[in-house]
């Protein structure tokens, strides 16, 4: 059994931002999560958009910490090198009747201390976003986008060479209080620990419900969205907002550039059961083209190059308005135990924020010392096609490896397919690898890279092919050799 | 630019460059230097030549072009002999990044960045298979979806069993071809799925490949879903309407742990795009003429990136045609090209290429048909004018036609748009 | 008895449907061929249906796992899975050169194997 100061159960953006905090301080600490990497639930399947805070009332905690979290991320990605864009955001009003939407956003934005709103007539509109029709629009200056598992493996990476553990795959089966101390069960053996952290996302309530009765419902709204080819990346410059859904508690299909350059449209909104069920659908995918054209009639119909969902973790039913705040609190039952319930969006941009608040909170349950050896990284993972023709050639002289291009779509090298390999917590997929250097990203989709991430694989890390898997335990790619198995 | 001592970018020029090592490439080359062209260099990003010819290891390979039916490997292992017997200068897993208007290549290899300025380009960067993002199929992601040229690769270049109760979308030969390969290594297939009324490979694959085996071949359906969190698990089956369109009710869930995707082949022309060579919306190739050249001067293209063969044969013989414009662009002085004549498709025709007649004479036009017919007749027309008219036998999609015309220099002064059509008899 | 049978060429990729009329061990060719090549698939196909046979035997030692192969001539049809099962047997070591046999008489057909690829050593 192995003793841990602090346990936390769920390596998403939130589970990671909080490890990266803690990992400051003279701490055992252990991240306990179920998929085979982190960022492999809804914190890798959103919009990617770092808000403002404009959406959520005054004096909510959303509000809070998204503002809170917004203002931090920008020293943030300078110390892990995660990319950041400020493109700003217009929200638009198709029509006469959307404009007392617009104000009523700008007044709470306001209320929130949400700087640079601007509210911009249609023609001025015209002039930045030449492809977008509104009557009216709200320009948000402090809206940015990032890539979000990038940001979330940058903070979970750098937790991890600041001495957190990782436990990868490993899915949290029981919990109990044992006078001063957790036992937790897991699929990988005992652990225990003195404070445990529920930032199990989706699944909070599961792992409340292992301690004590839940006191909440949660409502699970899937989004699905779709990636356009790069070659559409002059359609916008700035992502471009409907006025929000009211009756959903969600922001409406919207149109953002990402930082590499391609488009995602959405995401839709529907409850579900199963948080498992993260399928995408026809009748959604054409709605989300058709709802993208209301807002740029030019888009072309034949752009697409992927499609995905994420889940929403609500606290609200749709016919309550689907508007809940976030649970962020100690068990009153059960001291010791810090629940994170309800943490949708804007949970990517409140993420830091929300990590600094339960630093508060542990350091009334242990003593808290920061460590003089905790090491922010500075420099984020190179990236060959990113590099000055010198940087590329002084690489490919210390190691032919980065003279080798595997991802021909990406123009991703092997070298850099071998250093997210080495990844400090240990992640080993096909898609670890992607989200890392984006090797199969492009719109082959792995057709040409992916024989070669296989091949670097077994030569690199003797990984067996009955081994290799695409993204979680069961994942997996192959079913053996050909020729050459014992069982032949 | 300052560098630091010893670390350059390494310098060269060359007559005649092709990018991709494949077939086309390498009959582009050896055709380029058999005629006339000093230094030709050969750029691949593989560490092998040959393309995707070397995981191609059924036969039926050059049965046009020498009479006997070979393999995708020794077809290759031909041409590469060839090459290397020519003094070709070939430099294997290298990377063209770009090329610039003036023909200046900039590549990547593990020795290096590379500059090399070309008299003439010829482009020969093969095609990339359509994913299951092309055609919107909804579901879940899991593992256990390839593409058919994936799987190919994994099975007959690297000993890794990639499935085991599969199921096939699209009748594409690499699908057909697919379906019978994994047959071989014990897997079981579960039929082969095409939303038209007629299998869009060969008819002798169609025989060869499930008739053979008794594998089901499901026409007028599609796949409307995958489902699987983690590996496939079912795919959803459904008959389409006339329009294509999922009849409702149709539906049929087939277990499954591997769902092929054989959808057809996109050319691959970032390269191109990149340099704004203009491209044909139908065959995703550049636009060329009648000597392959693409709108950008001293560039050629040829191959798969060109337009979607059927055959490596014809493939191959164009591409020897490419070459050698590519060769003789060099000592030819360029007429000024104020006379241009478009060719464009008509009734019946998917496409025609070459899309531009720049000089009068005889010219070779390849065609598809819309949809197959029986005997049929094909119109090359000028304005209101007959310039050929040519009974065919039978038009069908999967078999390109070629066709030899010649051009009057009159018909070139006259009429600024050909157009091609099939008729019926 | 009298049978008529349509027969899809496979000898070049046009694959012309032949019509044919078998009785007892005549075929006659009725319609449907555009060359020679076909009449003489179509009575193979009718009285003894042969395939070429392609596929993999794996390599000990050499830049690539595997060696593609194939039969050296046509094999009947029946016999393909007890060849197949023969060569997945089958091992061989690097360098392989192409148009070399690697099993002869397979499945005492009076048929090689050989290989249709050059398979050099590793580099190591």
């Amino acid at each position: 059994m192995k003793n841990f100061q602090v346990a936390i159960i769920g390596g998403g953006v939130i589970g990671s931002a909080i490890a990266r905090e803690l990992s400051k301080y003279k701490l055992n600490i252990a991240v306990f999560e179920m998929g085979s990497d982190v960022a492999s639930g809804t914190s890798k399947a959103n919009s990617g958009v770092v808000h403002s805070g404009i959406n959520s009332p005054h004096s909510s905690l959303k509000a809070r910490f998204c503002v809170e979290g917004n203002k931090m991320f920008q020293s943030l990605a300078d110390e892990l090198g995660f990319p950041l864009q400020w493109v700003g955001k217009y929200i638009i009003a198709k029509n006469e009747g959307e404009i007392n939407e617009l104000e009523h956003l700008k007044k709470t934005g306001m209320d929130n201390s949400v700087s640079g709103l601007e509210m911009k007539g249609g023609s001025e509109v015209k002039k930045k976003e030449p492809n977008v029709s509104c009557v009216k629009a709200l320009w948000v200056p402090t809206a940015g986008i990032t890539l979000p598992y990038e940001f979330t493996i940058a903070l979970a990476e750098n937790a991890a060479e600041n001495n957190v553990r990782f436990f990868l795959e490993t899915k949290v089966t029981g919990l109990k209080k044992q006078q001063n101390h957790f036992l937790i069960k897991t699929n990988n053996g005992d652990f225990q620990a003195e404070v445990v952290v529920n930032a199990a996302g989706l699944n909070c309530r599961e792992v409340v419900s292992m301690v004590e009765e839940p006191d909440f419902q949660v409502y699970l709204c899937r989004g699905e969205y779709l990636v356009l080819d790069k070659n559409y990346s002059s359609l916008i410059n700035s992502m471009i907002y409907p006025v929000p859904v009211k009756e959903l508690g969600v922001l409406g299909v919207h149109i953002t550039p990402t930082i590499e350059g391609n488009i995602l449209l959405g995401p839709s909104a529907e409850f579900i059961d199963d948080p498992y069920d993260k399928r995408t659908t026809k009748e959604t995918m054409n709605n989300l083209i058709q709802e993208a054209k209301e807002i740029i009639p030019s888009l072309p119909d034949k752009a697409v190059i992927n499609a995905y969902s994420g889940i929403r973790c609500k606290l609200a039913l749709p016919e309550s308005g689907g508007w809940a705040d976030y649970r962020i609190e100690e068990s009153k039952n059960m001291p010791g135990f810090i629940n994170l319930l309800g943490v949708e969006s804007p949970g990517l941009t409140a993420a830091p924020a929300i990590a600094k608040e339960i630093i508060k909170m542990i350091s009334r349950l242990i003593e808290l010392k920061e460590k003089n050896s905790f090491k922010s990284r500075i420099h984020g993972r190179k990236r060959f096609s990113e590099l000055s023709t010198e940087e590329q050639l002084n690489l490919i002289k210390e190691d032919e490896r980065w003279g080798r291009i595997v991802c021909r779509c990406e123009h991703v090298t092997e070298a850099e397919v071998i250093e997210a390999l080495s990844n400090p917590i240990g992640a080993k997929t096909i898609s670890s690898v992607k989200y890392r250097c984006r090797a199969g990203m492009g719109r082959c989709q792995g057709g040409f890279c992916t024989q070669h991430i296989v091949r670097i694989m077994g030569e690199y890390f003797n990984m067996d092919v009955t081994d290799i898997k695409l993204k979680s335990p069961n994942s997996n790619l192959f079913y053996g050799r050909t020729r050459g198995d014992q069982s032949d | 630019m300052v560098e630091p001592e010893g670390i350059k970018v390494i310098d060269h020029s060359a007559d005649v460059v092709v990018i991709g090592g494949g077939p086309a490439g390498l009959a582009a080359a050896i055709s380029a230097k058999e005629s006339g062209a000093e230094h030709v260099v050969l750029l691949d990003r593989n560490s092998w030549l040959g393309g995707i010819l070397p995981q191609c290891i059924h036969d039926g390979f050059g049965v046009e072009e020498t009479g006997t039916s070979m393999t995708g490997p020794e077809y290759a292992e031909k041409y590469i002999e060839m090459a290397e017997k020519q003094d070709i200068d070939i430099m294997k897993e290298t990377m063209v990044l770009q090329f610039d208007k003036r023909r200046e290549i900039t590549a990547v290899n593990k020795n290096g960045l590379h500059k090399i300025k070309a008299s003439a380009i010829v482009l020969a960067m093969g095609c990339r298979e359509k994913t299951r993002w092309n055609v919107m199929i909804p579901g879940d992601r899991p593992s256990g979806i390839y593409t058919a040229g994936v799987a190919q690769a994994f099975i007959n270049l690297y000993n890794i069993m990639p499935g085991k109760n599969v199921i096939i979308l699209g009748s594409g030969d690499v699908g057909l071809i697919m379906a019978r390969r994994l047959k071989f290594e014990g897997a079981n297939v579960l039929g082969v799925v095409e939303i038209l009324p007629y299998a869009s490979g060969l008819p002798r694959n169609v025989v060869q490949c499930l008739e053979d085996y008794d594998i089901p071949l499901f026409l007028n359906h599609t796949v409307t879903c995958i489902n699987g969190k983690e590996r496939v698990e079912q795919v959803i089956i459904a008959q389409v309407d006339k329009k294509m369109n999922v009849i409702s009710g149709t539906e049929k869930k087939i277990e499954c742990d591997t769902f092929l995707l054989s959808l057809g082949l996109i050319p691959e022309n970032e390269l191109a795009n990149n340099v704004g060579i203009e491209i044909d919306s139908i065959t995703g190739g550049p636009t060329v003429n009648q000597y392959f050249e693409t709108t950008l001067s001293g560039v050629f293209a040829c191959g798969n990136c060109l337009q979607v063969y059927d055959t490596v044969d014809v493939l191959a013989t164009d591409a020897k045609n490419a070459g050698k414009s590519a060769a003789k662009n060099l000592t030819i002085q360029k007429k000024d090209k104020k006379i241009i004549t478009k060719v464009a498709p008509g009734r019946g025709v998917r496409y025609v290429v070459p899309q531009i007649i720049s000089e009068p004479g005889k010219v070779h036009l390849t065609l598809r048909a819309e949809k197959p017919r029986e005997s049929s007749v094909l119109h090359v027309i000028a304005d209101d004018k007959e310039l050929l008219k040519k009974r065919l036998l039978w038009a069908n999609p999967a078999n390109m036609i070629g066709v030899d015309i010649d051009i009057p220099l009159e018909v070139m002064t006259t009429t600024q748009n050909l157009e091609v059509m099939l008729g019926d008899c | 008895m009298i049978v008529e049978r349509n027969i899809t060429c496979i000898v070049c990729p046009i694959g012309c449907k032949i019509l044919v009329r078998i009785d007892g061990t005549q075929l006659e060719i009725v319609e449907g061929n555009k060359c020679k090549r076909g009449i003489e698939y179509a009575k193979n196909e009718a009285f003894d249906p042969r395939r070429m046979l392609t596929t993999s035997v794996l390599v000990n030692g050499g830049e690539w796992p595997l060696v593609s192969v194939k039969s050296s001539k046509p094999v009947p049809k029946e016999k393909l899975f007890p060849i197949l099962k023969e060569i997945k047997r089958t091992a061989v070591n690097a360098p392989v050169k192409s148009g070399q046999t690697i099993i002869k008489n397979v499945a005492n057909t009076d048929i090689s194997i050989v290989a249709t690829k050059t398979v050099k050593n590793n580099k190591i």
